[in-house]
């Protein structure tokens, strides 16, 4: 799973009150793409195997099969935050048993089974289109869609790279409404989130658009729980079937309009009543390259063999910061002159070098050092991945574009809550592990015995059970008290 | 400045599980069913097993799934289905001509494989298709059995299919390098053989570079395996080679083999009784979905039992304790051989003083003056046999 996209997906459904979810819920359909797409592997697997279990789960069982190694525990702890975090599980009597959250579970048993009369996995069409659109010609409308959008990123950054496709105006609206571009006079100009959008994976770049279109569709008068659920739905379709738009609320038919420009769905005209979803959509909400052969591919070399599954890397880095990339495509190359100095270029290949002053004008456009490594290693060529435990880029090359970030900033800030005075040694101690396995623990400041998270809600509750323990301790103390006085 | 430190520079993008693909093995023993219609049907624990496997296609988009059916007297595939042009012509799945069987994958399910469920929108379709094929695939392989290949074995074929499971695993692991891993299998090939070679020290990192994570999974209802002691056992041995471990859901009859299987290979051993049996599906989301990146937080059930290592003799193919085993091949017999020849190699053995009775050695005086001598040397000299107590 790309992880930026899932937890940006994330956040954002956390932020959701716990009503929606309820009524996310409701659809097998987004109960089960939620449980694929945004759990850790080991929650999964927990969440599988209480789906049929008639009683709750003793929090003391759940202990007895984790195992008791610091790995696993943390790995518990996280999936229990997470599936917590989106509401899926429920704490009973204090946290000492779980339960699945029921329209949860409900939906899930039922997505697993079949049946129930929730339509939420697409309505295929009953009639046979009598102009059957293929597979290719649905990844290309994809592929051209999304270029647009990204070429009208990238060109606001160096202006003659727009692309030959126009995008909507709904789309450019929405790109300034996520601060991908900024709009000034006519022109418009890239900003630093528009370059965290460039340089990610598309998987996680038609999730991050996505939820700029939901936040914005609230606005819009556009119910969010339709437009996320359509978008689960999105993700169980399959490609090349085309799909009837009849049991689809009004929402949901605004959106296909604004689908199809972003190339998730194609529709020969908008009033038909069919709908093929492409290949964006259906790996929405799975890992699978989104644009297969994609842009970078269709101009790596024939002899290139080891090119051949892995479709998304050609870059090669050495140690000596030169940078060659196999690519004769101006998006990767527009992309890669935001922080390299380009040399020469050549039919199918582009060398590039790597240098301080490449590097410090990227950061002061706004990209940060770990977004340059990010992208570099995502796109490696393969050679780079020939031996699976060296890492895949020159070591002395990604410490070098941290120093080069460093040089120019002494500050970080982070949003979050700091934790005082939790009561003696062993408490503080004890807390400070749990938020570190939650994963959560931003610093801790030992000797004042104060500690800062980033996020409070599981915090709080394991505060609070503790103080429910230890009422529970001094009462059991007074009670023992009151025998023995006797 | 203590960001920049060699620690930080561990790859964090791969965070996604490898997938994992589960291999079935469900004995249709129509004889051990029979036996077991009051407490759970064929079908109902095949209605069960769909769900069991839609949560584990469930769990991760790329996970597989391959189920196959050990009948009384062959193996034959439920799912993927083998193409229909060759289906009746090799009923068993044991190619003469060296032709590759064509499997329909699950996303390449098209007009020519059989009959596509109706189209509903109330199931999701990877796991419509699955329980389609697999039902028609089960219904056919039983309206095809007939009354005289029952009476003739009453056993199944788990050694057969055992091997059919070994055979689709590799063939998918070659096939399908995962895309997260891809690059790293086509060079380290030869690493990924060596790393198998260690057994299950190293069984992590041949996982790591082979992409696809397989185990096998066997719901055996049937007894008696004796007969085929040889080939399980070789399949078993397969299997701990490449680290796949088979995990076994025993709901009827005994088999030394199979919880042997299990121990060898890492895999999970249960067996359900009458009462257990009711809550079939409970055994397998809780002790069988989790696959091996999850296994690696979990206490699984059924360690540290004890295990029958008994073997069975190649002669009669009886279960014995002790037996008779040549130097040579190592093949285990019940009773000493005819003519001193090993059935399997062709050895010629020698039998020794087998069944002579002991001649009791009448103890020997020991001579003081040289045990006191030996005392003062301090450390007896080796080339002097053992004293007599």
């Amino acid at each position: 799973m790309s992880s930026t996209a899932s937890l940006r997906a994330l956040d954002y459904l956390e932020g959701l009150p716990g009503t929606t979810f309820t009524k996310l819920y409701q659809q097998p359909s987004t109960a089960l793409a939620i449980f694929r797409r945004m759990l850790p592997h080991l929650a999964k697997t927990l969440v599988m195997a209480m789906l049929y279990m008639p009683s709750p789960l003793l929090a003391s069982d759940l202990d007895a099969w984790v195992k008791p190694d610091p790995i696993s525990l943390s790995a518990r702890d996280k999936s229990l935050s997470v599936l917590q975090r989106l509401r899926m599980l429920e704490e009973l009597e204090g946290g000492r048993r779980f339960q699945l959250a029921g329209s949860f579970a409900r939906s899930l048993r039922l997505a697993l089974t079949g049946g129930g009369e929730h339509r939420s996995f697409g309505v295929p069409c009953e009639s046979v289109d009598e102009k059957q659109v293929g597979v290719e010609f649905l990844d290309a409308f994809a592929r051209r869609q999304w270029e647009a959008i990204l070429y009208y990123v990238v060109g606001s950054a160096n202006a003659g790279l727009g692309g030959e496709v126009d995008i909507s105006a709904g789309t450019k609206q929405l790109l300034q409404k996520g601060e991908f571009v900024s709009v000034r006079g006519r022109t418009a100009h890239i900003t630093q989130a528009g370059f965290t959008f460039l340089l990610q994976e598309v998987n996680a770049q038609i999730w991050t658009l996505l939820i700029v279109y939901l936040e914005v569709s609230s606005d819009l008068q556009m119910d969010p729980i339709h437009v996320l659920s359509f978008l689960f739905t999105l993700g169980s379709l399959e490609l090349g079937i085309s799909y009837s738009t009849t049991n689809l609320t009004p929402t949901q038919h605004q959106m296909l309009e604004d689908l199809s420009d972003f190339g998730l769905v194609y529709r020969r005209a908008s009033d038909t009543t069919r709908y093929y979803p492409t290949r964006l959509a259906t790996t929405l909400t799975s890992d699978a390259p989104a644009l297969p052969n994609s842009l970078t591919s269709t101009t790596t070399t024939d002899g290139d063999s080891a090119g051949g599954n892995n479709e998304r890397g050609y870059i090669i880095v050495e140690t000596n910061y030169r940078l060659y990339a196999y690519t004769s495509s101006p998006l990767p190359i527009s992309i890669l002159s935001l922080f390299c100095t380009l040399q020469t270029r050549y039919p199918n290949l582009i060398t590039a070098k790597i240098t301080k002053s490449s590097i410090q004008s990227a950061i002061a456009l706004g990209i940060s050092s770990a977004q340059i490594i990010t992208y570099l290693t995502v796109h490696a060529h393969p050679i780079l991945r020939q031996n699976p435990s060296a890492p895949v880029l020159p070591p002395t090359v990604v410490d070098q574009i941290r120093l080069w970030q460093i040089e120019g900033e002494r500050m970080t800030s982070w949003q979050g809550y700091l934790i005082k005075d939790v009561g003696d040694r062993e408490a503080y101690e004890k807390a400070v592990a749990y938020a570190e396995a939650l994963g959560v623990l931003r610093k801790d400041f030992r000797n004042k015995g104060w500690f800062f998270v980033s996020r409070m809600d599981q915090m709080g509750s394991y505060f609070r059970n503790l103080a429910v323990k230890r009422k529970a301790q001094q009462q059991q103390g007074i009670e023992g008290g009151k025998v023995e006085k006797k | 400045m203590n960001i920049v430190d060699a620690t930080d520079r561990t790859e964090k993008l791969d965070e996604g599980e490898a997938p994992s693909l589960l291999t079935i093995i469900l004995d249709t023993n129509p004889h051990a069913w029979a036996l077991l219609t009051e407490s759970l049907s064929l079908s109902k624990a095949v209605a069960n097993l769909l769900v069991f496997i839609n949560a584990h296609i469930a769990i991760n988009h790329a996970n597989r799934i391959a189920v196959i059916a050990s009948h009384a007297e062959r193996a034959e595939w439920l799912f993927p289905a083998l193409a229909r042009s060759q289906k009746d012509s090799h009923a068993n799945g044991v190619h003469g001509d060296g032709e590759d069987m064509e499997m329909q994958d699950g996303e390449a399910a098209d007009s020519d494989g059989p009959s596509l469920p109706r189209d509903d929108a109330n199931k999701y379709r990877p796991f419509a298709y699955i329980e389609h094929v697999l039902l028609s695939n089960l219904r056919r392989l039983m309206e095809s059995t007939t009354a005289d290949a029952l009476s003739s074995t009453p056993a199944t074929m788990i050694a057969g299919a055992l091997t059919l499971a070994l055979t689709y695993i590799s063939k998918q692991t070659q096939a399908l390098p995962s895309a997260t891993t891809s690059a790293q299998f086509n060079y380290s090939d030869a690493t990924a053989v060596a790393g198998g070679n260690e057994m299950s020290g190293d069984g992590a990192k041949s996982q790591a570079s082979m992409g696809l994570s397989s185990r096998i999974l066997i719901l055996s209802v049937s007894g008696d395996l004796a007969s085929q002691y040889i080939p399980i056992m070789n399949s078993i041995f397969a299997c701990q080679r490449l680290t796949i471990p088979i995990d076994i859901l025993k709901l009827a009859g005994d088999t030394v083999f199979l919880q042997q299987a299990a121990d060898a290979t890492g895999g999970i051993y249960m067996a359900l009784d009458n009462n257990s049996r009711a809550g079939f599906l409970q055994y397998l989301m809780f002790a069988y979905l989790a696959d091996q990146a999850a296994r690696d937080h979990l206490i699984m059930p059924g360690e540290g039992e004890g295990v029958d290592f008994r073997a069975a003799c190649f002669c009669h193919r009886r279960i014995v304790d002790i037996g008779f085993v040549c130097s040579i091949c190592l093949s285990i017999f019940c009773e000493p051989l005819q003519d001193n020849l090993c059935l399997t190699c062709g050895s010629h053995l020698s039998m020794g003083n087998y069944g002579q009775k002991p001649v009791v050695v009448p103890k020997r005086k020991k001579k003081k003056r040289r045990a006191l001598a030996d005392g003062g040397a301090d450390t007896p000299a080796s080339d002097r046999g053992t004293p007599a107590p």
